[in-house]
């Protein structure tokens, strides 16, 4: 195995490495998949639907049991996060690429909407996003199956936010709601955060890779995590370092091209260690910037009882999850803050009840409250994009190590007087949607709260400023790419998965186009 | 620069998280599910049997049985006594919870006299004022009993009705709203 030299080793199987692993071997590449955790089969491995009174301690734990994965941040499995995300497939807008363009702070990516339109184009056609065409200024519309209707708790938010001159518009999901190629429609059963074992939601594994090892050109090699890029004098990746998650005995790959796609943290974490005589301050980091511009999203949750819904028959509107979105509404309105937000709500599954315990009382009255508002539950999480600032990102905990052996990835984050005002902002938005719905708030979050990891590993056109150029090719290393959401330059306040895959798939062409040149 | 940042992450955990996770599996679970052992075959494992018994009342107090079965015939108690069993802190709460309850005779009272009692513990726990070790320990139980009795068969699927996990050929449109 040490012995062959592929075209192009991706290190991870996610949005990022498994959109462009898929890509790149359909296009002639020899393509090796390095994976930290184990094989995955979709379709018996997770507990979809499982309950919590099967377990004895009713936590539903992620896999069936004696099933290896998704146990820590090296070894989540084949597919990555991608098996477990809630498929909110939202395109960026020219807004979202050139904020700085229009209100002159953070930093812009170095092309525009139009350049990634086509990426965001194919990546629909291949994997099937669900959603209305809306016609939106902030959240252009894609190519889209046509969208899961609302349920009728969405109808009330709706109803709600329109006094108030909000949309809530469907969501847009990579979800099936038709039949795709061997894929069946979405038939809202089960739980779609622990594994979709029908694949009607997208997943790297099962809708990108699997059909791609059909081409002989892909190798996916799970189990192995890497812990060193080693570099050659001329500064090119030349070896691969890692070991068997089970044996841990070490080996080393070796690739034409290299590709990063751990997802942000674990990637910025890969290239710290890789530290040489070279580069002291870890791979790819003559910049200094490295670790830098961590702009993780932003969010404020809220539960809430519809009381429209209270003492209504329980209802089964669990599969799917969340069937509506709120898109930004505040980049065009007066406000004292840069960019804005976008909330996800009603994304609750009925079979848990968590909130029963914030529930005021005790007694009979207390446990009749509980049953009453049962269908009335809902979630509802406003997520903002924070600007880059020095006190902002990530770095190797000098201490603490997994359970591997190897140092953690350590996040700071602290939000600037600007950001703190538009999370007092999109709260008070909230708070005012959901008494317009005539909602009553039963527990909040006392602070502001992270999600959707994002920055590290800037892309930009200045290597003193930025870590990876506009390929996501690293200004220091020829032969090295990082494909994650840790190369965004700014964050938006939508959830980045879509635009990784579509970024992954505008780097697989560039690689494969550098390949043909011999220019790898 | 605010006061908010990545260094408060761990006084948030005490209070849990509303979403992050997108309400898998709990949407604040702090005190929830905090381990996958399985339950021991007799309970009480961890109470002596005074103290099991004080501690099935007080579940019973919170969750009764009314038309519908209450927390202690779904089988709360035991549960209840798994997850004191793993966690110290939490021990430690209910030493002196119970402690607190044998002093002021508990289980002679009849049934106003503990609700007089417990009343203005749940009505603190509820509000947030857990500076007191007795709401403390109230809030415990009442957290433990809600978790317990609303992921049990009987709390789920019985008493809330629970419907997920049916396949649908669609979803169908609301037509009430």
């Amino acid at each position: 195995m040490a012995g062959k030299l592929y075209d192009v080793v991706v290190i991870g199987s996610g949005a990022g490495g498994g959109t462009l692993s898929a890509r790149l071997a359909h296009l002639g590449a020899d393509v090796l998949v390095l994976e930290g955790g184990p094989k995955i089969d979709t379709r018996t491995d997770f507990n979809t639907h499982a309950l919590p009174f099967q377990f004895p301690s009713r936590h539903i734990p992620i896999m069936k049991p004696g099933k290896p994965g998704f146990d820590g941040e090296r070894s989540r499995g084949l597919g990555g996060k991608t098996q477990l995300w809630n498929a909110v497939a939202l395109r960026f807008s020219e807004r979202d690429f050139k904020g700085r363009q229009y209100d002159g702070v953070g930093q812009d990516w170095p092309f525009g909407y139009a350049e990634m339109a086509p990426y965001y184009d194919r990546i629909e056609r291949e994997v099937g996003v669900c959603g209305n065409y809306d016609h939106l200024e902030d959240l252009p519309d894609g190519i889209f199956l046509p969208p899961v209707p609302l349920k009728c708790t969405d109808r009330a938010i709706q109803d709600g936010a329109r006094t108030l001159g909000v949309p809530v518009i469907h969501v847009r999901k990579a979800t099936l709601s038709r039949p795709k190629a061997a894929r069946p429609a979405c038939h809202f059963c089960g739980n779609c955060m622990s594994g979709c074992d029908v694949v009607a939601k997208y997943n790297s594994l099962d809708v990108q890779m699997t059909p791609a090892l059909k081409t002989g050109k892909l190798t996916l090699q799970s189990n192995s995590i890497v812990y060193e890029l080693a570099v050659s004098d001329e500064a090119r990746v030349n070896e691969i370092r890692y070991f068997d998650r089970e044996t841990r005995a070490q080996n080393v790959a070796r690739g034409k091209v290299i590709v990063v796609a751990c997802a942000c943290a674990q990637s910025v974490a890969l290239l710290l260690m890789s530290k040489s005589s070279r580069f002291p301050a870890g791979l790819a980091n003559s910049s200094g910037e490295l670790g830098k511009n961590f702009v993780p999203h932003i969010n404020a949750g809220f539960e809430a009882f519809l009381t429209d819904f209270i003492g209504k028959p329980s209802n089964d509107d669990e599969g799917f999850l969340d069937h509506a979105y709120i898109p930004s509404f505040m980049h065009t309105k007066k406000r004292d803050y840069s960019r804005s937000f976008g909330i996800q709500f009603n994304y609750q599954n009925r079979r848990s009840v968590g909130w029963a315990k914030n529930v005021k009382g005790m007694g009979k009255s207390y446990k009749e409250a509980i049953k009453a508002r049962y269908p009335a539950y809902l979630t509802f999480t406003p997520y903002q994009e924070m600007l880059p600032n020095s006190d902002s990102y990530i770095d190797l905990d000098p201490k603490a190590t997994d359970e591997y052996g190897l140092p953690r990835a350590r996040r700071h984050w602290k939000l600037s007087e600007s950001d703190m005002r538009l999370y007092d902002d999109m709260k008070k938005w909230c708070c005012a949607i959901l008494e317009a719905s005539k909602a009553e708030i039963v527990n909040r979050d006392p602070a502001p709260m992270t999600n959707h990891e994002i920055g590290g590993c800037r892309m930009g056109t200045d290597p003193k400023t930025s870590v990876v150029n506009q390929y996501c090719r690293a200004h220091d290393v020829p032969n090295l790419y990082v494909v994650d959401a840790s190369v965004f330059p700014s964050s938006s306040e939508k959830n980045p998965t879509l635009t990784i895959m579509a970024l992954a798939t505008r780097t697989a062409d560039h690689i494969a186009s550098q390949l043909q040149k011999g220019d790898a | 620069m605010s006061t908010y940042s990545s260094d408060r992450r761990s006084l948030l955990k005490i209070f849990g998280a509303i979403g992050a996770t997108c309400a898998y599996p709990f949407a604040s679970d702090e005190l929830y599910g905090q381990t996958t052992a399985p339950l021991p075959e007799t309970a009480p494992h961890f109470f002596n049997k005074s103290d099991f018994a004080v501690i099935s009342h007080l579940v019973g107090l919170i969750i009764p049985e009314t038309d519908s079965v209450g927390a202690v015939r779904a089988g709360v108690p035991e549960y209840i006594d798994m997850v004191i069993a793993r966690n110290a802190e939490q021990q430690a709460v209910v030493a002196d919870g119970l402690h607190w309850l044998a002093a002021k005779n508990f289980m002679q009272l009849d049934d106003a006299a503990q609700y007089a009692l417990l009343e203005p513990l749940c009505e603190a726990a509820d509000s947030g004022n857990l500076r007191a070790r007795n709401v403390q320990f109230f809030a415990l139980v009442k957290n433990l009993t809600a978790d317990g009795y609303y992921t049990s068969r009987t709390g789920l699927i019985d008493e809330l009705g629970y419907k997920g996990n049916t396949p649908h050929t669609g979803f169908p449109e609301c037509r009430e709203h």
